[in-house]
Order: C-alpha cells, then sequence, then structure tokens
C-alpha cells in the first residue's frame, strides 16, 4: 500500500494519496470519513484530462494540508505551463478545499478542470477488518451548485453533500469547470464536502443533539496553541527526548475527539485514524500516562465512560451492570447490529483501570468534586470485579465472551486470539484469567479504599475492600508464581492450571503493587533479562516460549506503551536503574522516528538489526503509544503526589544529562521538576 | 395508542427506581405517532426517582419514534441505541438522555449471567 496522507480532526478525517486524490477502489483504505463512515471514495482532480503530480506537500497541523501539484508525468516538470495548489482543511462536518490554477504562459489559454466524486458509504470495519456486502441502495443527485451522493437503508441514511463557490458543471459523477485564464494570472474555487448523518426527515442527527458544535479551522488552530501553552515546558540535554516531547504534544492534540455525550470535554481517541472513537483501555491507560501534563483529558474519560456504564446483562455486547464499555462506534453495523459496538463491552481491564484513573486523578488534582460525582459508577465498577468478574466464585478477575460470533475471546490488551498461551504453545480454555488483570483488580479495591474513607465517608467499605486487596494479593502470590521458571504464569485456568508462558505482563504487576516484595528481584530480573528485553524495551512474549515470533502482533513485538507502564512498576519497587534502561532504550528507538514512536516494533535482538524495525500497524498516532513518553519522563523525574505537594526524586541515566520540566500543573499550582544526571539532585521551586 | 404502552409507562412509574443511578436527573419526552396522532409521555427523573405524566411540555430530551417500535422497545426486543443509530428513534436534545434510555426499557431477553456457562475448551481462532 502507498503511504497515504491525511489531515483530521476526531473522528472526521481525510486520507489521500500524496497528490489529494482519493481513488479506493473496492479495497483501498483512502476516503473521507466521518462517524464511522466513508463519505468519498473518490475525489479525483483531472486538468484537460491529465491526472497530477506532486512537487511539494506541506502539513502545518494536522488538520491542514496543501498540495502543489503540475499535470503529466515528471519528465514533463520543468515546462509546465499550468501548476495547481490544492488546499484542504477539516471544519465542521467535513472539509474544504480550494483549488488554485496558475496559468504560468504569457497568453490566455483554455482549461477543463474536473473532480470526479463518489462514495460507497461504506463502514470503517469493513475497510480495516473485513469487507460487507450491506443490502443498502446508494443515490446521487444533481442540484443547483451542488452534488448530493446517498446511502439509504431502512431509515438509515448518510449522504455527501459537495458545494462549489464557482460555477460547475455537475454531473451524478463529479464537477467540470470549464475556465479561460488570462497570461500569467489565476483562477480559484472552493468546495465544500460534508457529510451528513441523516435523519429520515432529512435533517442531520447531531444538530438535533444539544449542545450542537463544530470547530471551524480558525477556532482549531486557535486551540491547538492554547493547548500547547498549557502543557509543561520541557527542556533537557538530550535532543531525542526533545523532540519526542514536542511531538507527542502535537500528535496527542490531534487525538483528542470530542464525543456526543460531552461535547465540550474532549478525551483522547485510541488512535488515528481507525479508532477516533470513544474507547475505555485506551482512553484510560493515555489518560494516565498524561495526568502531569494533561489532567483534564482523565476528567473527560471518566465522565464519559461513566455514562456509558453497563447498566443490563447483553450476551450480545458483553454487557454487565458495572462494566466500563470496549469501544463505541456510530456506522451501519452497529446500527444494524451486525457488530457489537453499540457499545461493546468485551474488556475485563476497563473496569478497574476506571477506578485507578479516578484515585491518579484526584490524587493530582485535588478534584474532590469529581470523586463525588462518579461516586456511583465507581461504587458499581467495583461491585462488577466481584460479581461479574469473577466468573469461576473464587476471588480472580475473569473473562470469556458470551458472543460467540463476533466477541473477541482475549479480553486484556493483549486481544489477538492467539495472545494467551502455554510456553509449548496451547491455547488455554475459556475462562482466562490474567495475571495483569489480578494486578489491576487488587490496584483499584486499594485505591477504591482510599477514595471510600476519604471522600465518601464510608470506613466499613474501605476496610472489606482493603481485607479483598490483601487477601487477592496473597492469593495470587500463591496460585499464580511459577515455582520452577520463578515468575508469574500469563493466566490461570478455569481448572486452576497455570498458563506458564513467560510474558511482559509480569511488568505490570510492579505497577500494580501486588507483587510480594520478596519477589521483585526476580521477576525484574526476567524483565531485564534475555528472553524478555530485547535492547529496544521488553518483549510481549519472552523468546523460546512457543508462539514466540519477534514479528507477533502480541507474541514478540516490544510495545512502548507496556514498557512505560512495566517502567513505572520498576520505578515503584525501588528499581530506578532499571526503569531508566527501558526509559532510554524507548526514547533511542523514538529518535529513529522522528520523536513519532510506532505503536510496536519487532522483538530482534538489538544487536541483531542495530535499528527498531517498526511493525506495520494501522494507527498512527496511537493515543496510549503517544503518551509513553510522558509516562517515562514522570518515572524518570520521579514525580509522585503526597497530599498538596509533588515529591521529585529525579533518577536519570547518565545519557539524559539535564532534564527540566516546569509548569507540572496539579493540586500545588504549577511546579517546575529539575533532574541531572550528574550529582541527581531533586530540586523543585515555587 | 395500545394498552402494552400504557402498561409500560405505568410499570415505569411504579419502579421507583429501577437501573437509574441516584444522581440522575432530567425529564424525557416520548413521543409517540400512532394511528389516532401523537400521544405524549413525560418521564421526570428527580435524583434517580421516576415520576411518569401526560403532560406535552419541553424536556432535556425528546423521543419520538411509533406504537409499533415503542412496543418492541418496551418488551427488550430492541435496544435503544442500535435503534437511535438505524433512526428507529429520532431525538432531540442531550445525548446522555439518550444513553440512558437502555435503563428504562427491559434488558434484552434470554441474556445470561457470566457465571452461568460452563468452562469449556478455546474455540478455533
Amino acid at each position: 500500500m502507498n503511504e497515504l496522507v491525511r489531515i483530521l480532526d476526531g473522528n472526521n478525517f481525510v486520507l489521500s494519496d500524496g497528490n489529494g486524490d482519493i481513488d479506493a477502489g473496492p479495497r483501498g483504505a483512502c476516503g473521507f470519513f466521518e462517524m464511522d463512515t466513508r463519505f468519498l471514495s473518490q475525489w479525483r482532480l483531472t486538468v484537460n484530462g491529465e491526472r497530477l503530480n506532486a512537487l511539494a506537500v506541506d502539513d502545518p497541523h494536522h488538520f491542514e494540508m496543501r498540495f502543489f501539484l503540475v499535470p503529466g508525468k515528471p519528465t514533463h516538470y520543468v515546462d509546465a505551463t499550468v501548476s495547481v495548489i490544492r488546499e484542504r482543511c477539516i471544519a465542521g462536518t467535513g472539509f474544504e478545499e480550494r483549488l488554485t490554477v496558475l496559468n504560468h504562459a504569457d497568453r490566455e489559454v483554455d482549461f477543463t478542470v474536473r473532480l470526479a466524486a463518489d462514495s460507497d458509504f461504506s463502514p470503517v470495519y469493513s475497510i480495516i477488518a473485513k469487507p460487507m456486502e450491506r443490502p443498502g441502495q446508494i443515490y446521487r443527485r444533481v442540484e443547483e451548485g451542488r452534488l448530493r451522493l446517498g446511502y439509504r437503508r431502512e431509515k438509515f441514511r448518510r449522504e455527501t453533500v459537495i458545494a462549489t463557490s464557482e460555477p460547475a458543471r455537475i454531473d451524478e459523477y463529479g464537477l467540470t469547470y470549464d475556465i479561460r485564464i488570462g497570461p500569467h494570472q489565476r483562477w480559484m474555487t472552493t468546495l465544500r464536502v460534508d457529510g451528513l448523518v441523516l435523519r429520515p426527515d432529512g435533517e442531520d442527527v447531531r444538530e438535533h443533539i444539544s449542545p450542537h458544535r463544530t470547530r471551524t479551522a480558525g477556532q482549531l488552530r486557535v486551540e491547538l496553541d492554547r493547548w500547547l501553552a498549557r502543557a509543561p515546558q520541557l527542556t533537557c540535554d538530550w535532543e531525542a527526548l526533545a523532540i519526542t516531547y514536542r511531538r507527542s504534544l502535537v500528535d496527542l492534540a490531534g487525538l483528542r475527539f470530542a464525543p456526543l455525550a460531552l461535547p465540550d470535554d474532549p478525551m483522547p481517541a485510541a488512535g488515528l485514524p481507525w479508532a477516533a472513537t470513544v474507547t475505555g483501555r485506551d482512553s484510560l491507560l493515555c489518560s494516565l500516562q498524561a495526568l502531569h501534563v494533561a489532567p483534564e483529558l482523565a476528567h473527560a474519560t471518566l465522565r464519559v465512560l461513566g455514562i456509558g456504564q453497563g447498566a443490563n446483562l447483553d450476551d450480545f455486547r458483553d454487557e454487565e451492570p458495572g462494566k466500563i464499555l470496549r469501544q463505541f462506534r456510530y456506522g451501519e453495523l452497529s446500527a444494524f447490529e451486525e457488530r457489537p459496538e453499540s457499545p461493546y463491552y468485551g474488556s475485563a481491564d476497563t473496569t478497574p483501570l476506571f477506578v485507578i484513573l479516578l484515585d491518579e486523578y484526584e490524587r493530582w488534582t485535588g478534584d474532590a468534586a469529581l470523586v463525588t460525582e462518579l461516586e456511583e459508577q465507581t461504587r458499581a465498577a467495583l461491585a462488577w470485579i466481584d460479581e461479574y468478574g469473577d466468573i469461576m466464585g473464587d476471588g480472580y478477575l475473569w473473562y470469556r465472551s458470551r458472543n460467540g460470533a463476533s466477541g473477541l475471546v482475549n479480553q486484556g490488551w493483549k486481544d489477538s486470539p492467539d495472545a494467551i498461551s502455554y510456553r509449548d504453545g496451547t491455547l488455554p480454555g475459556l475462562p482466562r484469567a490474567t495475571c495483569e488483570l489480578q494486578g489491576y483488580a487488587y490496584d483499584a479495591k486499594v485505591r477504591g479504599a482510599r477514595l471510600a474513607r476519604e471522600f465518601w465517608n464510608d470506613p466499613a467499605y474501605a476496610d472489606r475492600l482493603e481485607r479483598e486487596a490483601a487477601a487477592l494479593r496473597q492469593r495470587f502470590n500463591r496460585d499464580f508464581w511459577i515455582d520452577d521458571g520463578e515468575y508469574f504464569a500469563l493466566a490461570l485456568e478455569a481448572d486452576g492450571r497455570q498458563v506458564d508462558a513467560l510474558s511482559s505482563n509480569i511488568g505490570h504487576l510492579l505497577w500494580s503493587g501486588i507483587v510480594d516484595e520478596s519477589r521483585a528481584d526476580r521477576i525484574v530480573a526476567h524483565l531485564l533479562g534475555p528472553r524478555l528485553f530485547s535492547g529496544w524495551g521488553v518483549r510481549t512474549l519472552a523468546k523460546g516460549e512457543g508462539r514466540y515470533n519477534p514479528l507477533g502482533y502480541h507474541v514478540g513485538t516490544v510495545w512502548p506503551f507496556d514498557n512505560s507502564l512495566i517502567a513505572w512498576g520498576l520505578r515503584r519497587y525501588g528499581y530506578a536503574r532499571e526503569a531508566g534502561i527501558l526509559a532510554e532504550a524507548m526514547l533511542d528507538a523514538a529518535h529513529y522516528f522522528d520523536g513519532r514512536l510506532p505503536e510496536s516494533f519487532a522483538g530482534y535482538d538489538r544487536d541483531v538489526t542495530r535499528f527498531p524495525v517498526s511493525y506495520p500497524t494501522a494507527n498512527s498516532p496511537h493515543a496510549v503509544t503517544t503518551a509513553a513518553p510522558f509516562l517515562l519522563l514522570r518515572v524518570l523525574l520521579g514525580l509522585q503526589p503526597l497530599g498538596d505537594n509533588l515529591v521529585i526524586m529525579p533518577s536519570l541515566p547518565a545519557r539524559f544529562g539535564r532534564i527540566e520540566l516546569l509548569d507540572i500543573p496539579g493540586r500545588w499550582g504549577r511546579r517546575d521538576a529539575i533532574g541531572n544526571a550528574h550529582g541527581q539532585r531533586a530540586s523543585a521551586s515555587r | 395508542m395500545s394498552d402494552a404502552i400504557a402498561r409500560f409507562f405505568d410499570d415505569l412509574g411504579r419502579s421507583g427506581r429501577g437501573r437509574l443511578e441516584k444522581r440522575t436527573s432530567g425529564t424525557i419526552r416520548f413521543d409517540l405517532v400512532g394511528d389516532h396522532g401523537v400521544h405524549h409521555w413525560l418521564v421526570t427523573i428527580t435524583d434517580g426517582e421516576i415520576r411518569v405524566s401526560r403532560e406535552n411540555r419541553d424536556a432535556d430530551t425528546v423521543v419520538r419514534t411509533d406504537d409499533a417500535f415503542f412496543r418492541r422497545l418496551a418488551r427488550g426486543e430492541a435496544t435503544p441505541m442500535s435503534a437511535w443509530l438505524r433512526n428507529d428513534i429520532t431525538t432531540e436534545g442531550e445525548f446522555r438522555y439518550i444513553v440512558l434510555l437502555r435503563r428504562l426499557f427491559p434488558p434484552p431477553v434470554g441474556a445470561r449471567h457470566p457465571r452461568s456457562l460452563t468452562p469449556g475448551p478455546a474455540e478455533p481462532a
């Protein structure tokens, strides 16, 4: 597949070829997308019947792009007498495109400029996963100054409206301009393309949701500037860190997405372009990683996920009361229940992570109001762990889909079908209790107890949660510990058998604090040992395991977000040097990608490839990867809220030199943190 | 209008809090289109307590559908969110009340508790 270029704002995005054209064909991924629907599958510009080639492409922001084009083959460039500037910008419910045709000849010239347009109104899922037959009808209407493309299935309707500022001959498959341009003169037209989500009465559903929000390009520019100005400022000796920090801030700005339920409270989408929607796990983890940079993301994520919390038993959606959702999709497949994302609840980790994020958020911000507002949801989440998560009734958190057709087999972050296996590669039966889920459940109970005691005035409930957490910790260290390997099993099967593969999941256990202190040394030795540590980071699955594959999505690759949580865990247990090794490896890798880490890279040993081999993935930026450098920075500087203070205990590898993170927001106002690899002195000011 | 619809709202008014959260407040008006015009039902939620009346007045969210489809919702045969995405119901107002509808209507018929499944082998990937 050719590299596609794109502009986007939340779930509204345009993916095109390098000349700005969209020519999707039946299997292509490009298009103009909104609300999980492709609104344009063709958008092809010609001048006098000739396709155009890009001399240059400029993308000043994530929502704006300019193409400088000439007709014909590259050999013709030298004597081009006409060129075209194509400026595209996301705005409102679609995008605007300004075409400027420049006549470089010293005489008047006639041109025929055509934009061919079409749409298949394909749902995003059928583009990224599998093509599906759809029974709806496509229609096309030529109107005064506009072309209207539509899709209708029962009462479900989507329309693409293409309007032009200059007169054009419009037919059902595009717009044609017959123009005459004087010597060294130019001609311009502006096209506006809107993707409409229509009700039977022909009105857009979004106009009937209050408050109704759309943003112009000007507002997007102002917001980006404000976002960058509000974030803590980083100065540091190592360029890789500076570039990565800046890149992550800009990317995170583009990932922010305003859900319909809270249009004024943007939360991070899981990834762009294909997961630009309300998600549980990725939004929770990204908000957690970025708490000291943009705490408002956690506020939005918690409120939105609280609104969407499970209320019913629903097998198709794997929903249970109190459960936090996995993903919501607005498209046709959700509407007609051909896919379960309306929303889908098939994640076993989102519910404890919700409690963990709320507690951590309050520790940073002192926002007791949100803890009060979300008391009932948080209690319901904690109750879910015991009532519905504990499928076997033995005090562990298990998962098993009740939707055999389209539910997920694995419901932790490693959700590919082969992610959870024995050493010999055998897949365990269902249900499964993966180890990191037990860590999250433990942490959720400990943190829930603090919230109950300090904010809900319910010490009895707090005591109960603490007793349960202590019992879980004890039980876990007994049942999951593999004596002959000296690490924690990846999972348990229903009969109590240990799924004995060595995996990165054990690193999350340190973050959660469920590991007995006496065992931490062994866990750290595994994490930094040759089977798990590649030199670029901790592999998802250890070398030597039956299903290990350096290019296996969840069975051998190295994931930056996974490593950021592991580094946090190492720091928690006092292994600052080891945390520093992971942080340094990650930022070293980031440098190869101009500061934008890929979702994962291959698990090859570092001394084999010398550089990190990116795994080809659909989403970039990817929220939890984008925010991983923030968490690594927190780990390096040893930032920890304590009461109303920010504790700063830097521990930096020599490579980092000096790091200054200024204006860290929190309940203390703003605080600066300065770390120096040489001398390792903590300092704080203001 | 049908007895099934009146019965649904009667039960809703008597159910107290049902599956609503204690902090929930707001008004949802249902405009149900039948053979003899549009009938209005106003659901007023105050701190999770439900009250039903036949008033036709402003509400935080207005839900419009026909009698036949409403009866399907009332029997738990249709899910409000998917119905909204399909335009089988249309709405005016705040989205969070659309999300909340599933707490007013019966859950899907025949749904199982996760513990009711017996452990088994993994389905082939």
